[in-house]
């Protein structure tokens, strides 16, 4: 899980290792996932998201599909 | 609260404090308790996926957002320098630690740097991008290569 600078260097880091690109981030989404994901981490209660919670975190800010399916098959 | 969760807190409290991930030896003195029962813990939170743990299942790798390993996802808090597992974890040590900070990374593909600054309230406006290769099923296959 890397940043780039752009999605056009995201597709040449790809294709220099013959690999098939996933989708993009946003920063912003990458903030709505880090915050829903980590603001309790260091509290008593804080827990991993079950699969359909982690899905339901995902489609909030738009990712969907397949890749974001925690329970997926490949 | 159960033994595992002090366990956690205790690992957490350790990183955010010391940045460097506590030995098993220092967790059971802190807490009290025998080795075995910390190293029982540690397994069941690895099996949990709440840890991360070395070959020796007892070095604590990771506990996400931070990483008991230096890697080129640096986070500085309130004069402290972290890292961070991934890029996704690097926004996630300000966003767990409920303070501003500011990420320093990399573009993976020009090397360009990045320095991004984020307020407790998200990052500053940003085009940049984030990327993973793997999908949500498979990241925990190779959690490191993730």
């Amino acid at each position: 899980m890397l940043f780039f600078r752009s999605e056009e260097l995201v597709t040449e880091w790809c294709a220099a290792r013959g690999m098939t690109p996933g989708p993009c981030v946003s920063i912003d989404q990458l903030w709505a996932l880090s915050t829903t994901w980590y603001a309790t981490r260091l509290t008593p209660e804080a827990k991993r998201p079950s699969p359909a919670e982690m899905r339901g975190i995902f489609a909030s800010i738009g990712l969907t599909g397949p890749f974001w399916d925690p329970e997926a098959r490949p | 609260m159960t033994f595992e969760t002090q366990v956690k807190l205790a690992i957490y409290r350790a990183f955010a404090e010391n940045v460097r991930a506590p030995a098993a030896e220092s967790l059971a003195a802190g807490l009290g308790a025998s080795l075995e029962d910390v190293l029982a813990a540690l397994a069941k939170l690895r099996a949990d996926r709440v840890l991360f743990l070395e070959a020796d299942a007892r070095t604590i790798r990771m506990a996400p957002p931070f990483s008991g390993v230096p890697t080129q996802h640096r986070v500085r808090v309130g004069g402290i320098e972290y890292f961070a597992n991934c890029a996704w974890d690097a926004l996630g040590i300000p966003a767990a630690l409920h303070r501003a900070g500011i990420v320093l990374s990399r573009c993976e593909q020009s090397g360009e740097p990045l320095t991004l600054a984020v307020s407790e309230n998200g990052p500053e406006p940003c085009s940049w991008v984030f990327h993973s290769l793997v999908r949500a099923s498979r990241w925990w296959d190779d959690l490191v290569f993730t």
